[in-house]
Parts: C-alpha cells; sequence; structure tokens
C-alpha cells in the first residue's frame, strides 16, 4: 500500500491540465497508466489498484469500494475540509455515484441530469439534461445511482427506461435505445456497467409486476447484445419450506401448488428487478448480481412457488448471457426483504479455512451472505447487523409486526470492503413495521405490493454503521446512527471508512475500531455512496448531499469535495 | 347535486361526439381540451368541488388516468364515457396540453396546527411522500395532491379505501388502514399545502 500510494503522487505530480470552464471544452488529461484520452478496457480492469481515478460505481468490478490511496489516513483526517462544492439544479434525493477519470468527474441527479465537473476546482465542464418521455414509472424516487465510462462515452440509464451514450468531452448525445416499456413499470435508477464493450443493465419494476431482466447492449451502436430473463419459465424452485439462515417461512406448500396446478407459473408478472451493478470475475468471465422482491410484494396467493430468481444471488456468463448459477435466500419472500446490494467479489476463507474466491451480498434481513463464487453455494452467514423479531410471521390484514421493516437491514447501499483485514462495513436501517396483504388483480403497471407496509410511529428508529469479518461471520464493531441510514460507504487504504447520514452528517472512522475521526454537517441527508480520487497528487473524497425521497431524507443539492492541505 | 350532475351528463354526452373524431393537431386539441373545460374550469378551476383540477397536473398521470377510464380501470359515469372513444395519441396530446397550464389556485384554507401534525404522522408511517415526493407535487405518473381541491381529495381517497375506485391498488390497500379522520386530515393538509 505505501508503495502504492508513492506512484500515485509521482503520477499526480505529471498528470492533469483541466480547461477551462467554457461549456463542450475539450479535456487534456493523462493518469498513471500514461496519455489516456479514452477510458480504455485495460484501465478499467485495474481500476482496483488505481489511486487517481474512480472508474467504476463500486471502485472497480470486483465492487469492494476500497479506495487504494492513503494520503488521507487516520492520521491526518481530522484536518479533512471541502475544497469546493458545485450546487446541482435539482433539488431532490441524490444518489449519484460520483465516477472520476483523468480529473474529470461525472456526476448526476434525480431526473436524469449529469454533470461533467473539474474534479480539481468544481467547474463545471457540460451539463446533460435528459428530455423524459410523460410516463416515468417508479417507486422510490426520482433517484439515479450514476454513470458508468467507457471509451470516449457516457452511459446514462433514465427513468423512462431508455439507455443513452454521451459524448465524453462535450455531453452531446450519441445515441439513445429503449431498455424497455415504462408504461408497465419498467424504469431504470441505477448506473450501467460497461465490459469488454457490453453495456449491462437491470431493470426497477418488481413493484409493479414486471418480468425483470439484465440486459447487454454494444457499447459502440446500443444494440441489444442479449437478455437475461431474471424469472425463467418454470419459476417454481424446490419448494423451500426455510430461509437461508434455516429458519421456517410458513409456506403452505399444499396450497401453493394447488394453486401452481390450477393457475400455471406467475413468471410474466413475477417481478425480479436487479436494482444494483453486477460484480464482474475476469478468471470465469462471469457476472454476479442479486434479483430483487416478487410481484406482489406482500401477496404471495397469486404467485405460487419459489418465484425463482427473485430474492437470489445469481451468475451468467459475461459473452452470452447463459445462467451459471444461483443462491435463494428467501424463497416466495411475502415481506420485500429482498436482495438488492450489489455483490462484492473477494478471496473469503471457506467452512475448512480454505481461500476461495468468494461473493458477498449484504441482505435486506441484516446478514452479510458469504458464497463460493464457483458455485454461488452459501459458506456463511454473519451476526444480524439490525434487530430481527417474529421472522418470518405472515402479513395480514390488520397488518403483522415484524423486524427488520420492508426497508431491510441493509437497503439498495452498497457495502464496502477492505481485504487487508477481511471487513465488510455496512450501513443499517432499524424501522420497525406491520405487514398488511390485501389481494388485487395485475393492475397493468401500476404499483402492485399486494397490500401494504407501515412504519409504526410509536417505535423508535436508528441506525448502524457495521464492521463484518467475513472469515468469520461476526460483528468487529458497530456504531449506532440516530436515523435509519441508506446511501453508502467508501474504505481506503489510509484505514479509514466514510459515510453519510439522513440528518446531513459526512463522517470518517477508524476502519480498525469505528472510532469517530471527523466530520461534516452538509446541510442535506447525506444519501450517497462517497467516492475517491486524485488530482495533482492530491485525493480527495467526494459525496452527494440532496437527501432522500425513500425516508424523506432532508433535500439538497450539493456535490461537495474535501481534502487535506 | 343533482341538477350539477345532469349538467355534467349533458356536457359528457356533447364532448363524446366531440371527441369521438381523431383530434392529434393543435387546433384539434385545443378543440377538444374545451369540452373538458367545461367541467374543469376555463381557468382551471373546476366547477364543481368534486372535480379534479387538472391544469398543471402531471403528464403522466392525466394520460394513464384517461387511458384507465377507457379500458374500464378506473369508473365514472361522465369521464368513461368521455374516454371511451379516445385513442392514445388524443390522451397523449391533452395530457400534454393540461400539464403545460400553470396550477389553479382553488382558494383552499391552510390546514391547522393539529391538522397538520396529523397529516405528518400519517406520511411518516406510510412513506407518501416516497411517490408524492417533498413538496407534495408528484411526477409523471404520480399527481400532484399539493392544492387539490379539498372534496375531491376527500372523496378520491374514501373511494380508494372502499374499493371503488380500483386503478392503483396500492393507494386503495394503504387507505385501507386509515379512518375517516385520518383522510379527513390528509384532505384538508393537502388542499391547503
Amino acid at each position: 500500500m505505501v508503495k502504492f500510494a508513492t506512484r500515485a503522487l509521482v503520477a499526480g505530480a505529471v498528470a492533469l491540465a483541466i480547461a477551462g470552464a467554457a461549456q463542450a471544452q475539450e479535456v487534456k488529461s493523462a493518469t498513471k497508466y500514461g496519455n489516456m484520452n479514452t477510458v480504455t478496457q485495460d484501465l478499467m480492469n485495474r481500476s482496483a489498484d488505481d489511486g487517481n481515478n474512480f472508474l467504476h460505481t463500486n471502485g472497480n468490478y470486483q465492487q469492494t469500494r476500497f479506495y487504494p490511496n492513503k494520503q488521507i489516513n487516520t492520521a491526518n483526517v481530522s484536518k479533512l475540509h471541502p475544497a469546493w462544492v458545485f450546487q446541482t439544479e435539482v433539488k431532490d434525493s441524490l444518489e449519484t455515484s460520483p465516477i472520476v477519470v483523468n480529473g474529470v468527474m461525472y456526476v448526476t441527479t434525480s431526473f436524469d441530469h449529469v454533470y461533467a465537473l473539474n474534479a480539481r476546482t468544481g467547474e463545471e465542464l457540460w451539463h446533460y439534461k435528459q428530455k423524459l418521455g410523460p410516463v416515468s414509472t417508479y417507486c422510490c424516487g426520482p433517484n439515479n445511482r450514476g454513470v458508468a465510462v467507457y471509451g470516449d462515452m457516457v452511459y446514462l440509464a433514465t427513468l423512462d427506461a431508455k439507455l443513452v451514450a454521451l459524448n465524453a468531452k462535450t455531453g452531446a448525445q450519441v445515441w439513445s435505445t429503449d431498455v424497455a416499456d415504462p408504461e408497465l413499470g419498467y424504469s431504470e435508477t441505477m448506473a450501467p456497467t460497461v465490459i469488454n464493450g457490453k453495456v449491462l443493465l437491470g431493470t426497477n419494476g418488481g413493484e409493479y409486476g414486471i418480468r425483470g431482466f439484465v440486459k447487454a447492449f454494444d457499447a459502440k451502436s446500443g444494440k441489444l447484445l442479449w437478455t437475461f430473463n431474471t424469472i425463467p419459465e418454470n419459476s417454481q424452485g424446490v419448494w423451500a419450506t426455510t430461509d437461508a439462515t434455516g429458519r421456517d417461512m410458513h409456506r403452505d406448500i399444499a396450497a401453493e401448488k394447488a394453486a401452481y396446478a390450477k393457475n400455471g407459473d406467475p413468471y410474466k408478472t413475477l417481478g425480479g428487478g436487479v436494482w444494483q451493478n453486477p460484480s464482474y470475475d475476469p478468471a470465469t468471465n462471469r457476472i454476479f448480481f442479486v434479483v430483487g422482491n416478487p410481484s406482489p410484494d406482500l401477496d404471495g396467493a397469486v404467485r405460487p412457488g419459489d418465484n425463482l430468481y427473485t430474492d437470489s444471488m445469481v451468475s451468467i456468463d459475461l459473452d452470452t448471457g447463459k445462467y451459471s448459477c444461483h443462491f435463494q435466500y428467501i424463497a416466495h419472500d411475502v415481506w420485500d426483504l429482498d436482495a438488492v446490494s450489489p455483490t462484492v467479489l473477494v478471496d473469503v476463507k471457506d467452512a475448512s479455512g480454505a481461500t476461495v474466491p468468494g461473493v458477498l451480498h449484504a441482505g435486506k434481513t441484516g446478514h452479510i451472505y458469504v458464497h463460493n463464487r464457483k458455485d454461488c453455494s452459501l459458506i456463511r452467514f454473519s451476526e444480524a447487523m439490525v434487530p430481527q423479531e417474529n421472522m418470518w410471521v405472515l402479513p395480514t390484514k390488520d397488518g403483522a409486526r415484524m423486524l427488520p421493516g420492508a426497508n431491510g437491514g441493509v437497503e439498495w447501499s452498497p457495502i464496502a470492503t477492505d481485504p487487508s483485514q477481511g471487513m465488510a462495513y455496512a450501513i443499517n436501517l432499524h424501522q420497525p413495521m406491520t405487514y398488511h396483504v390485501e389481494n388485487a388483480a395485475y393492475p397493468s403497471g401500476k404499483l402492485w405490493l399486494g397490500g401494504a407496509f407501515k412504519v409504526i410511529p410509536t417505535e423508535e428508529q436508528w441506525g448502524n454503521i457495521t464492521a463484518v469479518n467475513y472469515n468469520s461471520g461476526k460483528i468487529a464493531w458497530q456504531v449506532k446512527t440516530e436515523q435509519p441510514m441508506i446511501g453508502g460507504i467508501l474504505a481506503t487504504a489510509g484505514g479509514l471508512v466514510f459515510t453519510g447520514e439522513p440528518n446531513g452528517t459526512f463522517e470518517a472512522l477508524d476502519s480498525a475500531t469505528g472510532a469517530k475521526l471527523w466530520s461534516f454537517q452538509a446541510g442535506a441527508g447525506v444519501n450517497a455512496p462517497p467516492s475517491s480520487y486524485t488530482v495533482e497528487g492530491k485525493q480527495y473524497v467526494v459525496v452527494g448531499a440532496g437527501g432522500n425521497a425513500q425516508i424523506d431524507a432532508k433535500r439538497g443539492n450539493a456535490i461537495i469535495s474535501f481534502t487535506v492541505d | 347535486m343533482r341538477i350539477k350532475s345532469l349538467i355534467a351528463a349533458t356536457l359528457a354526452m356533447a364532448a363524446v361526439a366531440a371527441i369521438a373524431a381523431p383530434a392529434a393537431r393543435a387546433d384539434d386539441i385545443e378543440e377538444t381540451a374545451a369540452v373538458c373545460s367545461a367541467c374543469h374550469g376555463e381557468a382551471g378551476v373546476p366547477v364543481d368541488k368534486s372535480i379534479p383540477a387538472i391544469w398543471g397536473q402531471n403528464e403522466g398521470y392525466l394520460y394513464l388516468q384517461l387511458r384507465d377510464f377507457k379500458v374500464g380501470n378506473r369508473k365514472n359515469v361522465n369521464m368513461s364515457e368521455i374516454a371511451a372513444g379516445m385513442e392514445k395519441p388524443v390522451m397523449k396530446a391533452l395530457a400534454a396540453y393540461f400539464s403545460a397550464k400553470p396550477w389553479p389556485n382553488l382558494q383552499e384554507p391552510s390546514a391547522p396546527h393539529d391538522v397538520a401534525v396529523h397529516a405528518e404522522n400519517i406520511n411518516n408511517s406510510a412513506g407518501c411522500k416516497g411517490c408524492h415526493l417533498e413538496n407534495w407535487q408528484g411526477d409523471s405518473v404520480t399527481p400532484r395532491v399539493g392544492g387539490q381541491g379539498i372534496q375531491y381529495l376527500r372523496e378520491t381517497m374514501a373511494q380508494f379505501r372502499s374499493g371503488e375506485r380500483a386503478n392503483n391498488p396500492w393507494m386503495a390497500a394503504l387507505l385501507k388502514t386509515y379512518t375517516d379522520a385520518d383522510i379527513d386530515a390528509l384532505a384538508r393538509y393537502l388542499a391547503g399545502y
């Protein structure tokens, strides 16, 4: 790590002269890997060791959210201060992961605006506004979680279910393609992932009776290359009666089998959205992602069977989109405690103590699940990071209390890892809720939850920042926060983790102990994943402060970059 | 009320004749929209308090309601008949036309503090702003409810709860968990927002 940081500093010293403020001005650039004017596949592959750029939504293809520069560290983080603040035009829910390449930062806002900024000064280089169609169908706020970069293009997925390619230097639209029909409940809030010329994209819509997918598009033309349906035509599965942790889910298998025989497979409207980016394993050329809840969320009567591959971790081949393996956490979920936080690829200890390629996923159940990458099998699950009570009581008309609430113990928020410590870092929610069931027919693209979940107003809510040893499943440390947490977290080689809270606090903790070392009041909810990058030899940490629609955190419109002098 | 209903029904019949023909051109849309204004108001203020304001309403929402009236997912004696003969381009053109108009001031009073607190507590539990957004403006297929007429809001929520309005099962399921007093507080708070 020391060696790497030195290289990064030297590289920074020879790098980057950013062109001025004028719109559409070209950006001169350089990185430690040479005079790269475009984002090459080689650069993308090396992103885990890249101490200058932040090239992927979650840092690198493994999605470790571990930034390898340690210029900002436990010894000097107390001196961290804003380097610049950029105000976007949109004051609403902000979930963007800033991407930084060659000193240029790309951020997005609600309603699908994209900004290119000078990462050293915060100066605006260009601003793109997607002209949204009349129908955008989304459940949880007009969010966008960021762009992908590749070659000389920037890729944006939109609320009205389009994939758009922009010229990275000017922000001009190069092509646009329809991903799915928004009138049927499809929408996009995730950042795309680009690998070997393929733009990968999942879909929202598990609350609208869609049939979920991951699609691959040609990066140059936007042409559809393949589609993997997250709901197979035979979705019944093995009629599992227990969840991944062995707890009884109180299914009436006989009734389900009778309904299945009578009504057939419900695959056409079974949901199974994919909310977050896949991770990528170059060694096997496979991607790993998680699939969300079945539709309707709370009423299982209309969808008998295990509802494959909802609430599952799935692996497929990058080139063909063909199924490789899966692991289902909750069969026939009727609580919306699904799988949304992105997968992470790290080496892990298996049950015998041998080191094997692994996959991590932080579930809405509040566990971190540890898988064997080879066959998706479950090696272990962590201690619960949040209270679990009354699991798995079935929803009722009057409402059944169960913890975690439907936003889960971990929402879409990406986790971070520090492989040198064997540690995963997650942010949690504790929101006691009641689960209500109400039968309703498929409503053609309208919200279809099959009931309701409601926060219990008289009960206290709070959150956690939790460090889990993924080789033992034990919680190493935990820090309570005053509100439930949604956003994300970043670990760095400086021995730090950075995260934000709905009350506007953005903070740095010692990644080994959880000790709070620094904090800043951003004035609006910090509900976005932080990134880090280095320009001209100086490391920065950047985060969006715009609040959140889903948990109604105070809205704002700031992108704030921090550094030490 | 009976007289108003008769007037509305008469207007509806006239509207059916006016809208049955394709009307996607700008001139035609103006003509068709004039029919709508007979009930929804010349300046965006509805002629009856049980009729919603549609000036400035979100485009996707207006389009989907027309679609739902046409296919029978939402029922209203006047609107069902009006929408029955409407083609998709006309629905979309009308939605775009009315969404571009300024939102009218319906002169609804602000809710007193205790009513506002009651309504905000419901929001905190049900997460209304997750869809209707921070200032109750909604977006796209989710309606603006802030500043809508109090009587329309109260009646609509009651209709969702009873199942009479069935084109959004989520709203129906959610509202079934609330009382008349809760609905009244929400309607007063939102209308005066």
